[in-house]
């Protein structure tokens, strides 16, 4: 089973739901109404799946709002602001994460997915 | 009454604490595998020295409140593998709060609400995995009964109380529970130093028969460790008896 199988089976059980209801770029809290506890509930999982650290508000993005307003104060371009704080993931992602900020949490599975593929292999 | 324990492997934080040690001896009649926390090497050695006909049947490990690191390496060896968890751990701070010394309230804060918060944490989280456990914080009942020389020691108290409550709460869906004690005047440790230095123990100002010796008082935590007191979470328990109550 790849990376994406198993976030899919973790989170489908985490939040009880089917399993087909979710795609690569399924928004987890904004579609699947995930809230903290269940964010805590799969951090721990991930954790303890993939044998890796996994830094809540990195992997969950909690920080992007503050960054981007720091980006802002510091006088500094957004996208490559995020991309240093967020090196899993990629610049065609962060672009997508700048244009969807008004709709919403932007974190999809493919997010959680990418972070875990970029630190099972650092 | 048969006490009935769905889990079996304890942390007690303070193990080398004469109530740790009352409750260990009582974990491990019970078959549950206690893993005892000690700070110094005289904590160590009595633990073994008080449960040598243990061998075997429990663990120790260094844990110092203001070693961080210590923390990390006390979970590693939890690894997962946690289903209670008994806070009996607390750094003494007897001043008066308008003669203490700035650097010692903080570092008194730091190890006993910050380090505590992080043990929470990772205890929550270890548990969490299991999707079962319960946290007994064993508070004081100074937390209510003020005490001139006690301000800090309340305060870190009520602090580590809140921390518990909200743990409680947060994870009462996810079959995990978390409930605090406030005993008196205990026999033991600090309120036996306590009583001792201001002649307590004879029969001025509190009788004998009110205080509470550490075999009733690690009875009463394995009582609320058990599957019948499920039902109790995120409250506070005053125990003594001239202190009854419960919130």
């Amino acid at each position: 089973m790849n990376i994406f199988e198993r976030v899919k089976k973790i989170v489908a059980d985490i939040l009880d739901i089917e399993e087909q209801k979710i795609l690569s770029w399924t928004y987890l809290i904004r579609e699947l109404g995930a809230e903290s506890i269940d964010l805590l509930e799969l951090a721990v999982s991930l954790n303890a799946g993939f044998q890796i650290e996994i830094r809540d508000d990195d992997i969950f993005l909690r920080k992007l709002r503050r960054y981007l307003e720091e980006a802002k104060e510091k006088g500094l371009d957004q996208h490559s602001y995020l991309a240093g704080q967020y090196p899993f993931l990629s610049n065609s992602r962060i672009g997508e994460i700048l244009k969807e900020l008004k709709g919403g949490p932007v974190l999809t599975i493919e997010d959680l997915v990418s972070y875990i593929s970029y630190y099972q292999n650092k | 009454m048969r006490l009935c324990f769905s889990g079996a492997n304890a942390l007690v934080l303070g193990g080398s604490a004469d109530l740790g040690l009352e409750l260990a001896g009582l974990l491990i009649q019970e078959k549950i595998f206690p893993l005892l926390t000690f700070r110094n090497k005289a904590g160590e050695e009595k633990i073994h020295e008080n449960l040598k006909s243990y061998q075997g049947l429990y663990q120790v490990a260094y844990c110092d409140f203001g070693k961080k690191e210590t923390i990390e390496s006390l979970f590693e060896k939890v690894n997962h593998r946690l289903d209670y968890m008994i806070d009996i751990a607390h750094g003494d701070f007897e001043r008066l709060v308008c003669s203490a010394d700035s650097s010692d309230v903080d570092a008194y804060f730091s190890e006993n609400i910050s380090a505590r918060a992080e043990i929470i944490q990772r205890t929550g989280r270890a548990m969490l995995c299991n999707q079962k456990g319960r946290m007994i914080f064993i508070s004081s009942a100074a937390v209510e009964k003020p005490n001139p020389g006690q301000g800090f020691y309340a305060a870190s108290k009520l602090a580590a109380e809140a921390l518990y409550r909200n743990v409680g709460l947060e994870f009462r869906d996810r079959g995990i529970t978390a409930i605090i004690l406030r005993p008196g005047y205990i026999d033991a440790g600090r309120g036996r130093r306590y009583l001792q230095s201001r002649q307590l123990l004879s029969s001025d100002g509190v009788e004998k028969n009110k205080i509470l010796t550490t075999k009733e008082m690690a009875e009463t935590i394995l009582f609320f460790l058990s599957d019948s007191a499920a039902g109790f979470t995120t409250s506070a328990i005053t125990i003594g008896e001239h202190l009854k109550k419960i919130e």
